[in-house]
């Protein structure tokens, strides 16, 4: 992908807000992105997609009539935005081990 | 806008439970695990993300509590506003489900952060287009052991952009800064330096350790880029193409030496720094000062840049029966060191007197381990003149309430990027060397007083002693102004 492309397509603040949503997402339908961004309509969020796409960030996936949506495994934003969302996901795991094991049994049996 | 990522989990734990392991260090993960002195608002925390992997090293995002609400009956919160390696929000929302806990992290990245992930990993990514305005290129750390004291630096340089652009700019063109973060390692700041100049830079302000500082000087020696050390340093580099300001260490040695014995009762002294050529020079000009003041040295030491463990100098430290510990560490590593000298018992025995020692460092040190420190430099925040309450009033407003404090390292920035925009206009042509002709003879009012620059590396200005309180230092103006050569 073309790196300055991906800066352009990143400045507009509605296609963060898809990136975002396709970051906490495997796959999402146009109706679905859609639906989830209210800032905009249908229409302009189709274009965004669009934007997008041509800068290698997101990758379309169609079955008949319908578009999925999800972020290109390939790209270097994805890459750090996956790095990232791995790194707080773990951390969060390492919560979880950290407070069931702090908790007493007694605790976890009234759970 | 930026983008924000999440991350969930639920955890069979009471919110309680969950929130009283935040800072804990009891091995909940390193967002829970953030370093902090106390979880309160206001109170300053390093997170270390392993972002290098297992085996690589952390990098530390540096940031402050900013909100804080214990989980009651109700949801709780902690807020974190980051300040390095971007600017951004950290949110810790813990929400009672059912038997147990919904913990959600959400995290702000926006462009810059995400640029600097970007090439942090390694994707190779094209130099910023050329633009209409004069470019200035900055050099600072915004990751490795000098983040700690770089955190305001970027912040003071747009303020001091934005300063000189509502006046007309340069000759009728915007000031526009390009940031490079030379990671504190001096391979990386001359890569960074390389790309800077490939942007159109044609001048750049570097505020990092000596170190990169002279590895960047090597690697555009054969440039027409005009290259200017903002921060306290040991000069020598000064030239038709290079400008040093800052405090030097003989200045700040012979201001500070006298009240130091005088304050520890002692005279005697050990020296421990790390082992790159600013901490090597502060050694060199303390046997200098110390012979000329009677003071006398009992130990020296060295330790790498990104040493966290210096158990064998603090023992040293203490067999020694030093009065005075001259600590030339920096950044994050000062920071381990002073900490370590705290916990260790050192404080009990001996002051510290670090030259590098600035407002944001002394708070990750922390009010407990601080006691018993003392800095010199030419700013502090605490300097009660009018310029620097209104300069301060303009950084709260652009920056916030919970933006990291202010210092003599990062206001040199801030100071630098005036006295080249100065000369510039002065020079009435781009021409560095023709711009560094006037930059080298300059004089400013600045919030730190006036400076007077009359050289390549010749920079005149009053110097402060500063000791280190709760919340921040209690300073005093030193017997002479330095004239740093």
């Amino acid at each position: 992908m073309a790196p300055d492309l991906a800066f352009d397509a990143l400045a507009d603040p509605v296609r963060r807000e898809i990136l975002a949503v396709l970051a906490s997402h495997e796959e999402c339908s146009a109706g679905e992105l859609s639906s989830a961004i209210h800032r905009v309509g249908r229409t302009a969020v189709s274009s965004h997609l669009r934007v997008l796409r041509t800068a290698g960030l997101i990758a379309e996936r169609r079955t008949g009539r319908f578009r999925y949506y999800s972020l290109d495994p390939t790209g270097p934003a994805q890459d750090v935005i996956r790095l990232l969302q791995e790194l707080f996901q773990g951390s969060l795991d390492a919560t979880k081990i950290a407070a069931e094991a702090a908790a007493p049994a007694s605790d976890r049996r009234a759970m | 806008m930026a983008l924000a990522l999440s991350a969930e989990q639920r955890i069979e734990a009471p919110p309680g439970a969950v929130f009283a392991l935040f800072g804990a260090g009891s091995g909940a993960g390193w967002v829970f695990d953030a370093a902090c002195d106390r979880v309160v608002a206001g109170a300053a925390v390093t997170l270390r993300a392993p972002m290098g992997g297992p085996s690589g090293q952390p990098v530390e995002m540096l940031g402050r509590i900013s909100r804080v609400r214990p989980p009651g009956p109700g949801a709780g919160r902690i807020e974190i506003q980051l300040h390095m390696p971007w600017r951004g929000r950290l949110r810790v929302h813990l929400d009672v489900a059912g038997t147990g806990t919904r913990v959600r992290l959400i995290a702000d990245l926006d462009d810059v952060g995400l640029q600097w992930l970007m090439r942090r990993r390694g994707h190779a990514l094209p130099d910023e287009p050329h633009g209409d305005g004069h470019l200035v290129g900055l050099l600072t750390s915004k990751s490795g052991p000098g983040s700690v004291f770089a955190t305001a630096t970027e912040s003071l340089a747009a303020l001091a952009a934005q300063e000189i652009n509502a006046d007309g700019g340069i000759r009728g063109r915007r000031v526009r800064l390009i940031v490079g973060d030379d990671g504190t390692d001096p391979a990386l700041g001359s890569v960074e330096a390389r790309r800077l100049v490939r942007s159109g830079c044609r001048a750049i302000l570097a505020s990092t350790t000596s170190a990169t500082f002279a590895r960047v000087s090597d690697a555009l020696a054969g440039d027409r880029v005009l290259l200017v050390q903002t921060l306290m340093n040991e000069g020598g580099l000064g030239g038709d193409l290079r400008v040093q300001l800052g405090e030097r260490p003989y200045d700040q040695l012979r201001a500070a030496a006298g009240p130091m014995m005088r304050e520890a009762g002692g005279r005697r002294w050990f020296l421990a720094g790390n082992d790159y050529v600013w901490p090597q020079a502060v050694h060199t000009a303390a046997r200098r000062v110390l012979a000329e003041q009677g003071g006398r040295i009992v130990g020296e030491a060295f330790a790498p840049l990104g040493t966290r463990d210096f158990t064998p100098i603090v023992e040293a430290v203490s067999t020694s029966g030093a009065d005075v510990v001259l600590s030339s560490f920096v950044g994050a590593d000062l920071v381990a060191f002073e900490r370590q000298c705290h916990a260790m018992g050192v404080r009990d025995r001996a002051r510290s007197l670090a030259l590098a020692l600035d407002e944001p460092t002394r708070e990750r040190v922390g009010d407990a381990a601080g006691a018993g420190m003392w800095g010199v430099s030419g700013y502090f925040e605490q300097l009660p003149t009018a310029a620097n309450t209104a300069f301060l009033q303009r950084y709260r407003a652009a920056s916030g309430a919970f933006a990291p404090p202010v210092s003599s390292i990062s206001e040199s920035v801030y100071e630098a990027l005036h006295l080249y925009a100065s000369a510039a206009r002065r020079a009435g042509e781009d021409e560095p060397r023709t711009v560094a002709r006037h930059l080298r003879c300059s004089s400013a009012e600045f919030p730190r007083g006036t400076v007077t620059v009359d050289g390549p590396e010749t920079v005149s200005q009053q110097l402060f002693l500063a000791e280190a309180t709760a919340g921040g230092f209690t300073v005093s103006p030193t017997l002479q102004r330095a004239t740093a050569r």
